[in-house]
């Protein structure tokens, strides 16, 4: 081949490339041209390959006009591969839109109980202020539910909780009291803790069940006072109902605890009994070998169930027990 | 106990509103339950007072104790009751034999009683509003001191007592026909009032219908007695009942008053019934009398526990108000309790005493210092997250079941049973949460709700060796319906074993565990479709589709599957420390072998594992297929396995030599091949 044949050759490559690359509609087709030009096996290649049959001094020239017959063509495939993206991406704009209102995938997850997020957000309180959270056999003897708590045989407090017994020996916790006095058999003083779960009575209408869930609290310290038994209680009702709450404390009993006390909140103009507290009964520390010289304590008590009756507005209590899911999805 | 409020007026002058009178006692610890209006034709205006009074305070269960309450809230001045002494007429001589749990026994005859007459208006009203029933002139005056004292009274027909009274403890054999007329059977522990033939009376407790007062009666015998309370507690609580007497002789009645109660019974029946009147029989045990305890006070202890700072000047004059007669230093005072009060033992009872009279609402408030303490979260927290997470929603049964749902599902075989269970269908303490569960399910299945996961976290009960029954934490989960919700995105599909599978081992990756798999588990489950899982070789759950015969019986065509975990087992997760991954590329080989339809996949899983070698990184059981192009008798199970080294890249070639191992050792010990 001579420089001028190669030369022809050159510029119909470069028409025909042109014209092809052009005509490309889609970038399929217009790869598969770029690779019948430029491709391992390609025009373009071929003429590279025939440079070798050129006279020597010729070759430098037909090698410059090959290269920029590459360059051309890159450029226009180039220009032609963002000219067809360029139409895809306005095509997508365009033509694309969906139904923004069609509904949602919807988030799978389940519910907790709100008698465990109640405990929950009761125990996130406690347990900021350094309190640990005891936890205890729901089957007890009668030393931990009624004697090591201050209650002897046939004494009319017994009366004041409705016991089950089981057959072959103990009964069912009526309090979770019975793990403060397990927590103080094992550790030593200070304490400060609050004993979650599920207690028993044998109690049923309206505003009973047979179980419920109750949480006591526990402070052993040099100085615990009844002053702080106030405040605490206070600062917790308000951190539970989230506003500020009237809270009012009167006298009350429970053989645990001496002075004992009841707790209400202003409830729609109304007292509502909320919490049972007082200072821990001496005889209950001693029992334990608390040194009552050294140390005092107070406890609390209050059934969960009604605290998230009242939070959130629940009207019956026995709906805790239904499962009914369009109770707990509501939580 | 409830009274009229113009009662009160007979021992204090009190001008303020009941409202006021409700809200003091309320504050003071005599708990008001509410009061309702009353015009009374005799006293003018009127409220009842209703009081549900803690046991501590037996002093308050009578309208002058109320009153006495009162006048120490007020400041006010008591009025004792009075009384107009009845002369006798004739010498006594029925006599008394007390014992120490009876230390005091005051008798006293009236002869020639006209029982026709009628209940004086002030009297029948008074008991009406305290919610008494009227029976005759006598009975309702010993009713009416009871309430007016706190001191209870019993009337005998004198002409049915033979010979002298004996206050003693109940014989080995002995039995009584009360008022009410039920028979009860005494045991030793009980104290009797009996005549010299036999016994007359449940002592502190009710009347016996042989000597009780009856239309016919023409003389009685009235007993005013003081029963210590340890003999009193329980004994009527033992029989099924209390009465208003028990309930006062268990908390413990003023032993100063039962002479006073004679004579105002003596004077109003007098008034009423008329009689000749005998001379008061008073035997006492002076020694068995509750001693008068002296409590001692720290006032400065009882104002670092109340956060007060109470002068010793006002609480001389709290205790002298309440009768304690406060002597000794300024700082520690010694108190003498009175006889009415059974509930002032030991120092902190005279601190409750303090605060109720500063009143518990103007003591002082401060706040609880925090305390920093590191937190730990529950495994039973970390359960409930990962199951919400799974889109199940928490449920909170009751722990008592059925004794039916406690055979299909109990696994313990000596059940926990209550002695005295609520109802039928709660006699027993639940040994699975699976019952509880399947209920809830179906309550909601009828509310129509028709895809379901639900669980529960709770303690289960059994007998193990020992008397006393053991409990376990467990963990256990319903799912039924389909997968996802009926989304016009996705299309449903039913759940199945592996859901549940799945659910098990998303909880297990939260704790240090190994859990494995075995086929089979109890009867409620299909046999075919259910495992027990283990940690190690430690049994701790199960797993499976709810049996074809349970879902008959409840009606149902759809599997329900179950699982269940015991949490003691797993072990909180240790903190989870960094480990160096690898920067060498990994190379993916698939396999699919036919083996025998019986094999599991998991023995084809281990048997690969075994020969993968150690740079067998992953193992991904990807298909499972039967049917066209396989032989009946098997299935073709497709793994894909990726191989990556830590300290190099792998060669093609040598992984091409792992795999003909691992073909080998399927055909050898699996009889299996690959597919071609």
């Amino acid at each position: 081949m001579d420089l001028k044949s190669l030369k022809q050759e050159i510029s119909i490559l470069k028409s025909e490339s042109s014209t092809l690359i052009d005509s490309s509609n889609e970038q399929d087709s217009l790869d598969k041209t770029y690779k019948s030009f430029l491709g391992k096996s390609g025009e373009v290649n071929l003429l590279l390959k025939s440079l070798g049959s050129l006279p020597q001094e010729k070759r430098k020239e037909a090698g410059m006009l090959l290269n920029q017959l590459k360059s051309d063509i890159d450029k226009s495939y180039s220009d032609k591969t963002s000219l067809l993206s360029q139409a895809e991406n306005e095509l997508r704009l365009g033509n694309q839109k969906i139904d923004i209102t069609l509904p949602s995938v919807p988030s799978s997850d389940g519910s907790v109980h709100p008698v465990t997020q109640t405990i929950n957000e009761i125990s996130e309180f406690f347990e900021s202020i350094g309190f640990g959270i005891e936890s205890g056999p729901e089957t007890e003897t009668d030393y931990y539910n009624f004697e090591a708590l201050n209650v002897p045989e046939d004494h009319p407090a017994k009366d004041m909780h409705d016991t089950f017994y089981l057959k072959d020996s103990g009964l069912l916790r009526t309090h979770t009291s019975p793990v403060q006095i397990r927590t103080m058999e094992n550790k030593n003083p200070p304490h400060r803790i609050i004993c979650p779960g599920k207690v028993f009575r044998k109690d049923s209408d309206l505003t009973h069940t047979p179980m419920f869930h109750q949480i006591e609290g526990l402070v052993v310290e040099e100085g615990a006072s009844f002053a702080q038994l106030k405040g605490l209680l206070n600062d917790f009702l308000e951190d539970f109902f989230g506003r500020e709450v009237e809270l009012r404390f009167r006298p009350s009993y429970f053989p645990f605890t001496e002075p004992s006390a009841e707790a209400d909140i202003k409830w729609d103009k109304n007292w509502l009994e909320v919490l049972g507290c007082g200072m821990v009964h001496p005889n209950v520390l001693e029992m334990v070998g608390v040194d009552t010289n050294k140390y005092s304590g107070f406890a609390f008590g209050l059934g969960v169930e009604r605290m998230a009756m009242l939070k959130y507005d629940i009207p019956d209590l026995r709906l805790f027990f239904e499962n009914d899911y369009r109770f707990l999805k509501q939580f | 106990m409830q009274f009229s409020r113009n009662w009160l007026k007979d021992f204090i002058d009190l001008n303020i509103s009941t409202e006021d009178i409700c809200s003091q006692l309320t504050m003071a610890g005599v708990e008001v339950d509410g009061y309702d209006s009353f015009n009374s034709k005799l006293t003018g205006k009127d409220s009842i007072i209703k009081l549900d009074i803690t046991p501590n305070r037996g002093d308050c269960f009578s309208v002058y104790g109320v009153a006495r309450e009162l006048s120490v809230i007020n400041n006010l001045k008591l009025k004792h009751p009075s009384f107009k002494p009845i002369k006798s007429s004739f010498e006594e001589d029925i006599k008394i034999k007390v014992c120490k749990e009876a230390p005091i026994y005051i008798g006293r005859s009236i002869k020639k009683i006209n029982l026709k007459a009628k209940t004086l208006p002030l009297v029948a009203e008074r008991l009406t509003l305290s919610d008494q029933k009227l029976i005759d002139p006598v009975v309702d005056i010993t009713n009416y001191i009871l309430l007016e004292l706190g001191q209870p009274l019993h009337a005998f027909d004198r002409d049915k007592l033979e010979g002298n009274i004996n206050v003693r403890k109940a014989k080995r054999v002995e039995s009584l026909v009360l008022l009410d007329d039920q028979e009860i059977n005494l045991s030793q522990d009980c104290l009797v009032i009996s005549d010299e033939r036999k016994p007359i009376a449940f002592a502190g407790i009710m009347g016996g219908k042989n000597t009780s007062v009856s239309p016919k009666t023409n003389s009685i015998f009235l007993e005013s007695a003081y029963f210590k309370p340890s003999v009193i507690r329980g004994r009527a609580r033992r029989f099924g009942f209390q009465t208003d007497a028990s309930i006062r002789f268990e908390r413990g009645v003023d032993y100063e008053i039962q002479t006073l109660a004679v004579e105002r019974a003596s004077e109003i029946l007098h008034e009423t019934v008329g009689g000749d009147f005998g001379t008061i029989q008073e035997s006492k045990l002076k020694k068995e009398l509750p001693k008068a305890r002296k409590v001692s006070l720290d006032l400065d202890r009882a104002n670092m526990i109340l956060g007060t700072n109470i002068t010793s000047l006002k609480a001389k004059k709290y205790l002298k108000g309440l009768g304690m007669d406060p002597k000794g230093s300024p700082r520690k005072l010694d108190l003498t309790p009175p006889s009415w009060r059974y509930d002032i033992e030991i120092e902190a009872d005279v601190i409750e005493e303090l605060a109720r009279l500063e009143g518990y609402d103007s003591l002082p408030t401060r706040a609880l210092e925090p305390k920093l303490k590191i937190k730990s979260e529950s495994k039973e927290k970390v359960i409930s997250s990962s199951l919400v997470s799974q889109g199940f929603s928490e449920v909170i049964n009751y722990s008592f079941i059925s004794e039916d749902d406690e055979i299909v599902f109990g696994e313990s075989k000596k059940m926990v049973e209550v002695e005295n269970p609520i109802s039928q269908n709660m006699r027993f303490m639940r040994s699975s949460l699976f019952p509880g569960l399947i209920n809830t399910f179906i309550h909601n299945l009828h509310n129509g709700l028709e895809s379901q996961k639900l669980f529960e976290i709770g303690s289960v009960f059994s007998h193990k060796k020992s008397k006393k029954p053991s409990e376990r934490i467990r963990v256990s989960g319903l799912i039924y319906g389909d997968v996802a919700s009926n989304h016009w995105l996705d299309k449903p599909r039913k759940v199945n074993f592996y859901d549940a599978k799945g659910v098990i081992e998303k909880i297990v990756s939260n704790f240090d565990a190994a859990i494995n798999f075995k086929p089979k588990s109890s009867d409620f489950f299909h046999p075919g479709i259910s495992s027990t899982i283990y940690n190690d070789s430690k049994e701790i759950g199960q797993l499976g589709a709810l049996s074809p015969n349970i879902l008959r019986k409840i009606g149902l065509k759809e599997d329900v599957f179950l699982f269940s975990l015991d949490t003691g087992a797993l072990k909180t997760k240790s903190l989870q420390k960094f480990t160096q991954f690898s920067k060498f590329p990994s190379i993916q080989r698939d396999l699919s072998f036919v083996v025998d339809k019986d094999l599991t996949s998991h023995e084809l899983s281990i048997l690969i594992r075994g020969k993968g070698g150690k740079d067998l990184n992953s193992l991904d059981l990807f298909d499972v297929y039967e049917g066209k192009g396989i032989e009946e008798s098997k299935k073709s199970i497709a793994i894909s396995l990726t191989w990556q080294s830590s300290k190099g890249t792998l060669l093609d070639s040598d992984i091409d030599k792992v795999v003909e191992k691992i073909v080998n050792s399927v055909k050898k010990e699996l009889d299996g091949d690959l597919r071609n």
